[in-house]
C-alpha cells in the first residue's frame, strides 16, 4: 500500500512537470526533427520566444495566437520558395532565469534560423548575450526598454522605445490634459518599468508638471496598499503607473478602495483585457495608456488582418498579435530572400541579419499591418508613433485626442 | 506625519493577519513532525482557488463558501500527509523535505493546467456588498471606516484582522483545552512516548495537517477578496509567512502569530521608508532576531532530536 502511495506520487511529480507548455513544444519539436529529415529539409524552422505561462502570459498567448495566424497564411500561400515554415513556441515564463534557458535550448538546436522574441525587456536583454554569441537575430515585438538594440547587433525589434514612450506620455499630460498638475510615478522595479521611469520623469522635469512622489513594488507583489498610502500623502492630481497589466489592476482597484480619486495613466505593459477585468469598470475609468498600435479603420491590410485573425483564433487581436505578425513576415521575407540550403547554418543565421541590417531607409520599409517598420544602425524602430487609449465604460476605445508630433 | 504612519500601522496589520494565517500551518506541523511543509504555500493558493471555484461556478454564497473551502483545503492537506509524507515517517528529514519540495511544484503546476496562470478575481457583484469599496457614483469612497488624516480601511480588511483573531483564539484553545490539542502538544515533546501512551500519533498528525490548512484556506479567500488569484500566489505568500515562522520561533503558535504580524508592519513601514526595500526590511529584522536569538522570539531551546 505504501509502495504503491509513494509509485503514485513518482508518477504524478513527473506528469505535472512535464505539463508545462515550455516542456511540451521542446518535446514536439524534437520528434519532428528525429522522425523524418527527408521532410526536416523541406521546412524552414524559427522560434518564438514568450511568456506563455507567469505574470505576462496574457502577452504571450496574443503573441503565440499572431505568430500563427502568419505562419498559417504564409503556407497556405505555398510556403518560403516552396518549404514550408514551422514555428517552435518557447516559454520564458517572463522571467529572466527561464529566458536564459530557452535562449540556450534555441541556439544549440541546429535548425533554428530566426528568434522572434523576447517579450519582457528584462528576458530580451537576458537572452541577448546568448544569442549574441551563437550569431542569431533575435527580434522583439514587445520590448520597449531603450538599451535593447543598443547592445547587441543581432537584436532588432518593431515598435518604439521607452525614451520615446516616456516622453510621449509626460507631453500628452502636459498639452492635453492641462488640468493636471502634479503627478507620481509607481513603477515596476525591472528593466522595463524603470527604464520607462527615467524616461518620464526626465520629461516631466522639462514641462509644467511637478513629480511629488516616485515608488518602486517588485514583480510578486500583490498588496500595494504601503506605497499607495506613501503616494496618496502627496496628492498627486496624476499616477502614472510604469509596469505590466496583472499589477496594475491591483494597484488601480487598490487606489480606489484607499480614496485615492487620482487620474491614471499606463503604458503599452498594460495594454491587455486583464487589466481591465482586475479592476473592474468603476475602478479603470478613464485610464489613459500608450500603444504602438491601434486597429483603426483607414488601414485596409490591418482590417483584413483583424478579419482573419478573428475567423482563426475567434478573438479580437491586439497590439501585440499585430507586431508579432510583422515580425514572422519580416523573418519570412528574410529567409525568402536569403535562405541557401547548401550552406552552413552560421551562414543562414547571419544572412538573416544581414538582410534586416539593411532595411534602413524608409524606401526599403516592411510595410506590415503595423506601418513601415525600418530600423536605425542599431536595430531600432524610430518612425513609430504612440498611440492613446482610453477607458470608457470598461474597454479601451481610441482616445479623442492623438498626439502625433513631439516637441 | 504620524497620519500616515497610523494607515501604514494599519495596513501592515492587515498584511500581518494575513501572514500569520499561514504562518500556523507551517509552524504546527514542524512542531509535531520537524517537518518544513513546502506545500503549505500551495494549499493557501488552493485554498484562494476553492473559495473562486464556489462561488464563480456553483454560486454558493460568500458566507458558506468560505466554510467549504476550509474544509476542501483540510481534506486536501490530509491527503497530502497520508499519500506523501506518512511513509517517509521514519526516513531520513532530508527525504521528506524534498518530497515537501516535489509536493509543492506539483500543486502549483496542476493548478496551471486547471486553471491556467491568467490572474483571476473574485466578481465583485457575487461577493456581500459590504467587501466592495471603491468609489461610488456620487464621488464617495464606500464601505470603509475613515481613519484620522484621511485615511481607510474598507470593511474587508476589518473582516479579514477580526476573523485572523477570532481563528486564533479558537486555535488556542483547541491546543490547551481540548483532548486532541492535548495530544497534539504531547506529540510535539515526544511522539514515541505519546504513541506508547496510546496516542494514535498518525491520526493526531492528520488533525495538525486539517488545521492548518484550514487556517491557509480562510488566508487564500481573505487575500482573493482584495488581490488576484494565480497559480504562483502561494510563493511570496508563502516565504514571507514561513519566515514569519521562524521569526517567531518555529514550533510555537503564539509565535507565528507575532511573527507574522511583525512581519506585515515591517513591510509597510519599510515601504514607507523607501518602496524599492520593503521586502528587504522584513527579511533584516527577521535575521537580525535570529543572530540575537537563535529559536526565534518564542521557541524554546531543544536539544538535537535525531
Amino acid at each position: 500500500m505504501r509502495m504503491w502511495c509513494v509509485g503514485l506520487l513518482i508518477i504524478g511529480l513527473i506528469a505535472f512537470s512535464g505539463c508545462q507548455p515550455s516542456d511540451k513544444t521542446a518535446d514536439n519539436d524534437t520528434d519532428n526533427a528525429t522522425d523524418d529529415t527527408q521532410e526536416a529539409q523541406q521546412e524552414l524552422k524559427i522560434a518564438v520566444a514568450a511568456p506563455l505561462t507567469g505574470g505576462s502570459a496574457a502577452f504571450g498567448e496574443m503573441i503565440q495566437k499572431g505568430a500563427e495566424l502568419k505562419q498559417k497564411e504564409i503556407n497556405e500561400a505555398g510556403g518560403i520558395n516552396g518549404r514550408m515554415l514551422t514555428i517552435v513556441f518557447k516559454d520564458d515564463a517572463g522571467k529572466e532565469s527561464e529566458a536564459t534557458l530557452v535562449a540556450e535550448r534555441i541556439v544549440n538546436d541546429k535548425e533554428i534560423l530566426a528568434v522572434v522574441g523576447h517579450f519582457n525587456s528584462r528576458c530580451t536583454l537576458s537572452g541577448q548575450d546568448i544569442y549574441d554569441r551563437a550569431g542569431i537575430v533575435e527580434f522583439s515585438p514587445g520590448s520597449t526598454n531603450v538599451t535593447v538594440c543598443e547592445l547587441s547587433k543581432w537584436t532588432f525589434r518593431n515598435l518604439y522605445r521607452d525614451d520615446f514612450q516616456g516622453k510621449f506620455i509626460a507631453q500628452y499630460i502636459d498639452n492635453e490634459l492641462t488640468d493636471i498638475e502634479t503627478v507620481a510615478v509607481f513603477f515596476h522595479n525591472d528593466d522595463y518599468g524603470r527604464g520607462l521611469r527615467d524616461a518620464f520623469v526626465a520629461e516631466v522635469e522639462k514641462t509644467e508638471l511637478t513629480l511629488v512622489a516616485s515608488e518602486a513594488y517588485e514583480e510578486d507583489t500583490t498588496n500595494f496598499k504601503a506605497q499607495l498610502t506613501s503616494i496618496k500623502a502627496k496628492k498627486p492630481d496624476a499616477i502614472f503607473i510604469s509596469g505590466l497589466y496583472a499589477q496594475a489592476g491591483l494597484i488601480v482597484k487598490q487606489a480606489r478602495e484607499a480614496g485615492i480619486t487620482s487620474q491614471f495613466f499606463g503604458a503599452d505593459g498594460i495594454d491587455n483585457e486583464v487589466f481591465l477585468t482586475t479592476a473592474g469598470a468603476r475602478a479603470t475609468e478613464g485610464t489613459y495608456i500608450t500603444t504602438p498600435f491601434l486597429f483603426g479603420e483607414d488601414d485596409p491590410k490591418a482590417t483584413e488582418m483583424a478579419a482573419n485573425f478573428e475567423e482563426h483564433h475567434n478573438v479580437p487581436p491586439d497590439t501585440w498579435a499585430a507586431l508579432t505578425y510583422d515580425a514572422i513576415g519580416m523573418i519570412a521575407e528574410a529567409l525568402e530572400k536569403t535562405y541557401n540550403p547548401e550552406a552552413e547554418l552560421a551562414e543562414n543565421r547571419s544572412a538573416i541579419r544581414e538582410h534586416l541590417a539593411a532595411i534602413d531607409t524608409p524606401e526599403e520599409g516592411y510595410k506590415g499591418v503595423t506601418g513601415l517598420t525600418y530600423f536605425d544602425h542599431n536595430g531600432d524602430t524610430v518612425n513609430k508613433p504612440a498611440y492613446v487609449k482610453v477607458v470608457r465604460d470598461g474597454k479601451f476605445v481610441r482616445a479623442e485626442k492623438q498626439l502625433l508630433e513631439l516637441k | 506625519m504620524w497620519a500616515q504612519l497610523f494607515e501604514q500601522f494599519i495596513n501592515g496589520l492587515v498584511q500581518g493577519g494575513i501572514y500569520a494565517l499561514i504562518a500556523v500551518g507551517y509552524t504546527m506541523v514542524y512542531g509535531i513532525i520537524q517537518l518544513i511543509n513546502f506545500a503549505h504555500g500551495e494549499i493557501y493558493m488552493f485554498g484562494a482557488y476553492f473559495g473562486l471555484i464556489l462561488i464563480t461556478v456553483f454560486h454558493i454564497p460568500f458566507w458558506f463558501a468560505l466554510p467549504l473551502a476550509m474544509v476542501l483545503c483540510a481534506l486536501l492537506g490530509m491527503l497530502i500527509d497520508y499519500v506523501a509524507y506518512r511513509p517517509l515517517r521514519n526516513a531520513p528529514r532530508l527525504s521528506a523535505l524534498i518530497t515537501a519540495i516535489g509536493i509543492s511544484l506539483a500543486l502549483q503546476n496542476l493548478a496551471r493546467i486547471i486553471w491556467s496562470a491568467t490572474p483571476k478575481t473574485y466578481p465583485s457583484d457575487d461577493l456581500p456588498s459590504l467587501f466592495v469599496s471603491g468609489i461610488s457614483d456620487a464621488g464617495e469612497v464606500i464601505n470603509v471606516i475613515p481613519l484620522p488624516g484621511g485615511g481607510t480601511l474598507p470593511y474587508r480588511d476589518v473582516f479579514i484582522l477580526l476573523i485572523a483573531v477570532a481563528l486564533m483564539i479558537i486555535l488556542n484553545l483547541l491546543i490547551y483545552y481540548t483532548r486532541i490539542g492535548k495530544a497534539m502538544r504531547a506529540c510535539a515533546q515526544n511522539a514515541t512516548a505519546a504513541n506508547l501512551m496510546g496516542i494514535n500519533a498518525n491520526r493526531v498528525i492528520l488533525a495538525t495537517f486539517a488545521i492548518g490548512s484550514a487556517l491557509g484556506a480562510v488566508a487564500g479567500v481573505m487575500v482573493g477578496l482584495s488581490e488576484n488569484v494565480t497559480p504562483n500566489m502561494g510563493y511570496y505568500k508563502g516565504v514571507a509567512a514561513f519566515a514569519a515562522a521562524v521569526l517567531g520561533g518555529i514550533g510555537s503558535v503564539t509565535g507565528a502569530i507575532v511573527g507574522g504580524l511583525l512581519i506585515g508592519i515591517a513591510e509597510a513601514f519599510g515601504a514607507d521608508l523607501h518602496s524599492g526595500y520593503r521586502i528587504a526590511f522584513a527579511y533584516i529584522i527577521m535575521i537580525l532576531v535570529i543572530l540575537i536569538r537563535p529559536t526565534g522570539l518564542f521557541g524554546k531551546a531543544t536539544s538535537k532530536r535525531a
